[in-house]
Formats: structure tokens, sequence, C-alpha cells
């Protein structure tokens, strides 16, 4: 009979994946059944069995538990770990050098990570530490007419509190209205604080976590002429936090008692208020009784505490149809409710008004979710980096430890013992580099934290999940730092170890190639970064503005006294000695608080109205402020009351070329809000006597927006600054006068002043903590880069010593010798500024598309950057190479 | 992790190789079972329960020398080990045991 053959795949397979230790027995007795299977049932029927038979005896179908001959100690017993940490010890300790270049490095590297880390970490837990945060929602109101869409965390009243008695889902509901900044005074000590005054519903004080120090923190804000402080506020103004039923001055024309004194809040916290009061003080003044009847206004900042089934978007949808079914809208103006959570309140509020303050009162503080990004993506960078810079010298050294290795496995050591011992030399040197880390981190955490504006710690008292974190990372790094050279290094065979053949693989070079090249990429990144951003902030603080910001003393009016005898202190300020100029304002350039915006036409018009932001001067404003009158005249005096100068922008956005007293009509204003007519109820009718040519006031980012300069009395704002040009000489001597001047008008006004291009300098006070974040990055990056290529040049110089003692010999110059050993490096660092420029071309381009007004960005920043990477590089390299080629080569040839 | 007591197929298995003596191994077991039992079994199932015994100690195997006949491939003969003879008197006992138990009138109930 002619023999038949089972199928070629199935033994093909059955030899290539079957269980190694049975394979022998197993393929002989399947032939030896397939041959009976053939005589049985046939031909068909024994190959179907051959076939199915082979593939259930694959692996890892196939679990041979047969012992292997020599058992092998599981891998976590004392015995292997002491004599695996034994062995890396030692390793570590004989290789001095490498150990240092390591440890140095992912001290670093992880060091990075960890204050990054902990700044992220606050960042993402902000408005966290309330037990409920996760049911707490802001209500935030968009709103759409014809000619503007507005986003804004405020409601009315009614929405606040119809919504809470007519839905189930709302468990409770806080309002704050922050109505401007007012005296706080101590009525026994006469001792005054300007603070922002904000009215609070008792929900705030049920809703939110806020700890007391003192005081019945749930009874708070229930009843009328109520307040609540804030530690740091009572110790300013009473030296104690025991002042539970004294009573402050608050420019309210009744006292309020104090009944709760909080804790300060968490630095992550968005809420920062220092006082507030409760909102049943004002019950029964006349303008809350009428925010209370109006169904669409802005009026309150609204939280609210869902019960935990409750789905934000229903409770938003039932808010918005209870909002539209009280109120009619004019045609084209609709509005709904969204809810956003209060975790998202720090980054996720970007084009969200902060609703319900006064103009005078600053916006809650914001974090930018994109920094947030950046910040992240460039800490795993440097710890991916430190980690390269271990498995790129370790695999360098792999031959050096060949005959090691070759001896291990040569005496009976399995793959996988070689890779746990490589595995526990990488960990420990990550823990040794670790806890260097942890200290540097502490040692650095005061000026970071200086820098930050944060409370960041890393001790036992901090988070458990920063903690869990960074040993997380921990692990992580030494895995990652420690599997390439524990999966390679374990695969060579022993018999190629230890005949001491090249370990020469193509792969590894290029892999380590390629990690050099990433390292330099990432570096010549950041440093192309570091500089635009560099050029940018100056050119910000350069930049003509279009008035002289220097030497430009403002002064804050705080109480209406002033305010009404401002030209009395106009005078008088004037007659002071090193006061050149002074003049009064409603808001001034670079301002912090909103400057109001107004909608503008040509009388007669019937067009839509323009946008225009709009400032009331005085007639020497544009003396004092150095800003340009292009045409027409400034003002006169009194009887320019209803007259008003334009920005070019303005004028040309409204077809005006020539100032010649054109009629102008401002209907209605906006403090940020939605807008509404002027306090007069009728519109403000203007002529334009004057063109002065464009300035910026506000910051670079924003392109120069229309502008409508309205005479001090008029009826859209008051006046808020004197401004005064001083000399640079005994400032404090003229401060001191001016305060003199302002005490004999109102004793009570507290000094407030600062100077225009301090003020102005802030627009770009993040800009310039991110440079130094940036540039400390950056140095981070390119030293532990170095670290990475001073070993691999110490490593190539050693395994070539020989060659380069046979070149010596032959005549070769040092010169030669240098560039012969370096150039390799070099090679590298030059394609990864190749693909480093076009990375850095696109990202600092992306930035800087954020202002207005920019720099552009020029070659000669890559050009420059790339030079530095080459000279570090350089430097670093040829340290190793001189030092191989000076070597007397009668020291190298003389034994093999 | 070596289970004190023998499955069913284990069982099987176990006695075949010690039936059949000194000629045990995959292709005799396999055959034998399928004529003795009447049911169709998998060599990959016997094969690996060979292996699972034998890491539980109740068998011991060797090599025998080359052949002819499968590619020159040897087999692995298969004997019981005392602790395999110890474990079969153990079922065979627990089984014993289990069946005096049985109350009389149950098994006629079974029909037989």
């Amino acid at each position: 009979m002619k023999p038949t053959r089972p199928p070629r795949w199935a033994t093909w397979l059955l030899t290539r994946w079957g269980h190694p230790d049975t394979r022998e027995e197993a393929e002989g007795d399947l032939l030896e059944l397939y041959a009976h299977w053939v005589q049985t049932v046939g031909e068909r029927k024994a190959r179907w069995r051959y076939a199915w038979n082979a593939l259930k005896l694959l692996r890892p179908l196939a679990k041979s538990a047969r012992k292997p001959d020599y058992s092998s100690p599981f891998f976590l017993s004392p015995t292997m770990l002491r004599n695996h940490f034994k062995i890396a010890f030692r390793s570590l300790s004989r290789n001095r050098l490498y150990t240092a270049l390591n440890v140095a490095g992912l001290t670093f590297g992880i060091a990075c990570f960890l204050l990054i880390g902990l700044y992220l970490f606050d960042e993402l837990t902000f408005d966290q530490q309330h037990r409920h945060a996760d049911r707490i929602y802001r209500a935030i109101q968009h709103k759409k007419t014809p000619t503007e869409n507005l986003t804004i965390a405020a409601s009315s009243y009614k929405v606040a509190e119809e919504s809470k008695k007519r839905l189930g889902e709302i468990e409770n509901v806080a309002r704050i209205t922050r109505t401007g900044r007012a005296n706080l005074s101590n009525p026994e000590t006469k001792k005054v604080f300007q603070e922002t005054i904000a009215f609070g519903t008792p929900g705030l004080l049920e809703m939110f976590d806020f700890e007391a120090v003192a005081g019945d923190i749930r009874a708070g804000l229930t009843s009328p002429n109520a307040v609540v402080l804030v530690e740091e506020l009572a110790l300013r103004l009473f030296g104690t936090t025991e002042v539970i039923g004294k009573t402050v001055d608050f420019e309210l024309d009744r006292p309020l008692k104090i009944t709760a004194v909080l804790k300060n809040h968490p630095l992550n916290s968005s809420f920062d208020f220092n006082v507030m009061v409760s909102e049943a003080t004002i019950r029964h003044d006349e303008e809350f009784e009428r925010w209370t009847t109006n169904w669409a206004s802005q009026n309150f900042s609204t939280y609210f505490l869902l019960n935990e089934k409750a789905s934000p978007d229903a409770v938003a949808q039932k808010i918005s149809r209870l909002l539209n079914a009280n109120v009619t809208w004019e045609p084209g103006t609709s509005a709904y409710f969204t809810l956003q959570p209060l975790k998202d309140m720090h980054l996720h509020s970007e084009h969200i008004v902060d609703g319900a303050r006064n103009s005078n009162v600053e916006a809650m503080s914001q974090g930018v979710l994109l920094y947030v990004q950046i910040f992240a993506v460039v800490a795993l960078f440097v710890l991916l980096i430190a980690c390269i810079n271990y498995m790129n010298l370790a695999t360098a050294r792999a031959s050096n430890r060949a005959k090691e290795i070759g001896v291990r496995k040569a005496s009976g050591a399995f793959r996988s013992h070689l890779i746990h011992q490589f595995l526990v030399e990488s960990l420990v040197v990550t823990t040794l580099a670790f806890v260097l880390a942890v200290v540097a981190v502490n040692a650095l955490l005061p000026a970071f934290n200086r820098f930050t504006h944060k409370e960041l710690s890393l001790g036992f008292g901090t988070d458990y999940r920063i903690w869990a974190c960074a040993l997380l990372t921990l692990a992580l790094a030494g895995l990652l730092s420690g599997s390439y050279p524990a999966f390679l290094l374990s695969r060579f065979s022993p018999l190629v170890l230890l005949k001491n053949l090249r370990l020469r693989r193509r792969g590894d070079w290029s892999l380590r190639q390629g990690l050099v090249v990433f390292q330099f990429t990432v570096s010549v990144v950041m440093i192309v970064a570091t500089v635009v951003l560099f050029q940018q902030v100056r050119y910000a603080q350069s930049k003509d503005l279009g008035f002289n910001k220097n030497l430009l003393l403002v002064v804050d009016i705080n109480s209406g006294e002033v305010r009404n005898r401002a030209e009395t202190i106009k005078a008088e300020f004037s007659r002071i000695p090193g006061v050149q100029n002074v003049s009064v304002t409603s808001r001034v350039p670079g301002e912090w608080k909103s400057i109001p915006t107004v909608k503008i036409r040509p009388e007669g018009s019937t067009d839509e109205h323009r946008v225009a932001y709009l400032i009331a001067a005085d007639e020497r404003f544009a003396n004092t402020f150095g800003v340009r009158l292009l045409n027409g005249r400034p003002f006169n005096g009194e009887a320019d009351s209803s007259s008003v100068l334009l920005n070019e922008t303005a004028a040309r956005l409204l077809g005006i070329a020539e100032a010649a007293g054109q009629p102008v009509e401002i209907p209605s204003r906006s403090f940020g809000g939605s807008y509404s007519p002027l306090r007069t109820n009728q519109p403000f009718r203007a002529r334009v006597v004057g063109i002065v040519k464009d300035f910026h006031f506000q910051s670079l980012r924003e392109k120069i927006a229309p502008m409508v300069l309205a005479y001090q009395k008029n009826p859209v704002h008051t006046i808020d600054y004197f401004t005064s040009r001083i000399e640079g000489k005994e400032i404090p001597a003229t401060l001191a006068r001016m305060a003199d001047v302002l005490a004999k008008i109102d004793p009570t006004h507290l000094l407030e002043y600062h100077f225009l291009d301090e003020q102005l300098a802030r627009f770009y006070a993040e800009d310039e903590r991110r440079e130094t974040l940036l540039i400390w990055v950056a140095l981070a990056t390119i030293f532990i880069a170095c670290l990475g290529l001073f070993g691999l040049a110490t490593y190539a110089a050693e395994q070539r010593v020989k060659e380069i003692g046979v070149r010596k010999v032959l005549g070769a110059s040092v010169l030669n010798l240098t560039t012969l050993l370096s150039k390799d490096f070099l090679k590298l660092v030059l394609i990864a500024n190749g693909i480093a420029f076009p990375l850095a071309w696109w990202a600092t381009h992306r930035w800087l598309e954020e202002f207005a007004y920019h720099i552009e960005v020029e070659w000669w920043v890559f050009a420059v950057s790339g030079l530095v990477a080459l000279a570090i590089a350089l430097a670093t390299v040829s340290y190793q190479a001189v030092k191989a080629a000076l070597m007397n080569p009668v020291k190298s040839l003389r034994s093999e | 992790m070596k289970r004190a007591f023998l499955g069913e197929f284990e069982e099987v298995v176990l006695l075949t190789v010690a039936f059949l003596g000194e000629g045990a191994y995959g292709v005799t077991v396999t055959q034998e079972i399928e004529q003795k039992t009447g049911r169709a079994v998998g060599f990959s199932s016997v094969h690996t329960t060979l292996q699972r015994l034998e890491a539980k100690g109740f068998l011991r195997s060797q090599m025998g020398g080359a052949t002819a006949e499968r590619g020159g491939r040897r087999k692995r003969f298969f004997t019981v080990t005392a602790a395999g003879r110890k474990a079969l008197v153990d079922v065979r006992q627990v089984r014993e045991e289990l069946w005096e138990a049985l109350p009389p009138g149950t098994l006629q109930l079974f029909g037989n």
C-alpha cells in the first residue's frame, strides 16, 4: 500500500509550536496513530483527526507540567533576590562612572517629572476638596441675541429659587453676588481694608465644605446683617480669630455681626472670597427687590447641588424650560442653561464670562488647559529621555558584560534569571535615583511654590494618589529602562558570548542612534521654544504702545467723597513738586478691571450698532498719557460733557475720517454681561470732536479694539483713577504728599496706587513664568541628553581603543582621531536638528498666534539653537575623543 | 498545584497504563481506551493527561529506543509509580465504601 503522509502543515505546526519537552514522542505517537487511522477509518478522516490532534497539542494549549531536569527557584525567593541585589551592587560599584551618569540622569528626570506632576495634580484636583464636589454644578446661561452670543456663569434670582422649589433633582442651591469693593473696618480700632463685597445665601455654607475656625458654619449666613470672615482677614482686622459676635462696618449703613470665621481657602480652590455677607442683609433693599422679580437677569453666580441619581443635562433642560416659560424674549433672542460640573470650573471655563459681579470685582481665576496639557507632555518626555539614557548605556555596555552572561548561562542560568537580574539592577538604580529625586524635590519645592503660587508638598502628608502615581512611575521607569538590556542581553547564546565574538548587531546600533536623535530632537525643540518665548515677552514689554507707560502713577478713587471732589484733588496733586500732569479717568490702559463696552452708531443711521470700549477721561488725558491727537481737538472742560474722542479704529468703524462734531448715539452699555440701557434710560447723544492715534489699552494678545473716550461726566461710566505723570526721583515723598491730600478730603479713604508699567507687565507675568519653567526644563533635557551622549562616547572610545592605537602607530594625528570619534555622534545631532526645526517652527507658530501682535520666528533662532545643541554635543563627545586619542598606543596594543 | 484526587479520565488513563504494563505509551493507551470504553478519545487529551499524571507523580516515564516505523522518533513509555498505585487503590476504596453505604433498595430503582 502506498504510504500516505499526514497533512504537512499540521506536522510543521507541531514541530514549530509543540511543547519542546515532549515534541519527539508526541510527533511519533501521532504518526503511528495516523497510520492506524488510515487503516481503520480511511484517509480522509485520518487526516482530519491528525490535524485536529496536532492543533490541540500546540502551545499554549498543551501545557506540559513535566518538571525540568533542574528545578528553577521561584524568582522571588529570598535567596535569589539576595543574589540579584548583591550582583547589582557589585556591578554598579565596579562601574562607578556609568552608575553616576545613570543615577544623575534618572534623578534629574524623576525630579522634573515629580515637580511637574505635583503641579498638574494640583491643577487637576481644583475644587475637589468639597465632599459633594461631583454633584455640584454651576449654572451657565447661554444667551443669543441678533448681535451677540453670550456665555455667562450667572442666573437670575428667580431661576435659582424656582428651580430648587420645582425640580426634585435639586437638593440645594447657593447664590453669590459680588457688588463691588468697599471699605471693611473694625469699629473699635478703626483698621480699614478694602475688600470685595459679596453676598451669599446659607446654601453656600451648606453645600460646600468650607471649614470653620470659629463659630457655627451652618447658621453663618442665615440671618440678616451676618457676615462670615476668612481667618486671614480676621487676623488682619482683629489680630485674633476669636471674633464671633463682634461687629464690622462695611459701608452698608449698618454694622454687620460676625457669625463664623472660615479657614483660609486652599490655593487649589476657585473660591477666594475673604468676606461673605448674608444675602438676607439686603433682602429688603429696593434694588434687590427688583432683582427678585426679573427672570432673565444675570445677577447671581448660582450653584446647584443635585441628588445622586440626577442627570445634569436633564436638569439643565428643565431649568431652561422654566426660564423660557417665564420670559418673553425679544425676537431673535433666545437663552438656555447648561450645568458645569464644579471640577471643570478651573480648567474648562475659557469662554465663560464670570458673571454676577460689578466691574470693580476681579473675575474668578482660571487655569489654562492647554498649558496643563503641554506640561504633562513635557513631564513625560523628560522622564522618557532619562529612561532612554539608561537603556542606551546598558545596551552599550552589553559586550563588557558578555563574559559574565556567558559564564552564567553556561553554568545553568535560564534566560529568565538573567532578565530578573537586569531588572533588579535597573530597579536598584531607579530607586536610588527616586530617593535622591524626592530629596531634591523637597529642596526645590519652596522656590517652586513661590514661583507657581501654589502650596505643593511632597511628604508623608501628601495625598496618597500622588504617592501611588510616584511609585507607579518608579516601577515603570525601572522596567522601561531595564527592559531593553534585560531582554536583549539575555538572548545571546553562551557560545557566542564566551568565544568573545563581536556582538555586532546592526539593530542595536541603529536603535541607540535613534534614541540619541530623539533626545536631541526634544532638546532642540525646547531651546527654540525658550528663545521664541523670551523674544515675545521682551517684545511685549518694549513695544511702543501708543502711549508712554513709564512713570505713570495711578491712584484709585475709593470713595464717593473723593470722586465728587476730583477737580480739587487734581489741582492739589499738580501742585506737588515732581508731578508733571494729572488726569482722571474711569479706566486706564492696561486695566485689570473690565472696561465697559458700549453700542454706538452715527445718529440717524439705521445700521446695526457697533461695539466699542469706553473710557471716561478729562481734558488732560492726552497730555498725561502721551496719546497723540490726530485731528480735531481735546476736551475743553465742562462744556464738553457730550463730546467724545474716538481712536482710529473706532473712527474707521464708524466711517469718520476727520472729526467735525459728527453726532453719535450710545444707547446701551455692558460690563462683561448683557447690554443694558444707560442709567438715564436715554441714549447718550454725543459729538465726535477729535480722533486719537490707536494705543494699546489691552494686552498684546488682543487686537486694538475700537475705543470711545467720553468726557469725565458722562452717563456711561464714572471716573475711578487719578493718573499722574511724575518725575523719577523722590517717589515716596510724592506719594506721601498725595496721601495727605486725599486724607484731607476724606479721612476714611484708603490709598491704593500702582505704577502703570508694572500693571502692564502683569499681562505677561504668566508668560514669563512659563518662560522660566521652560528654560529649566530645557536645561534638564539637554543635561540628561548630554549625560547619555557622554556615556556612549566613553563606551565608543573604549571599544575602539585598539583601532585607535593602530591608527596612532600608523601616524594619525590627534585631530584625525578626535574627528573620527566625534563624527558619528555629531551626525546624529545634525539629524536631530533636521527633525526638530519643523516641529519647533510649528509649535512656536501655534503659540504666537495667540498674540494679535507678535514677533516673527526668525531663521537665526533655529541656527543658534542648532549650533548650541551641536556645540554642547561636541564638547561632551570630544572630551572622551581627545582623551582616547592622546592615549599612548603602547598601552592599548601591549596585550591581547 | 497538585490535586490530591484523580479525575475520572485520569483514573481511566492511569488504570490503562497499569494494565498495559511494559508497553504503555501514547498510542497503545489511546487505542486501549477506545477499545475498552468504546468512546472516541482524542490523542491530544490522552497525551496531556499522561503529562499531567507524570507531573503529579503518579507515572514515571522513560524514552524507548529509536524505531524505524515512525520516522525514527522514540517512544515514551510510562509506568505507574507507587504513588500512582496508592491513588488507584484509594479511589477504588472510596468507591467501594460509597457503594456499600448505599441502602439495599436503591439499586433496584436503577433498574438492574
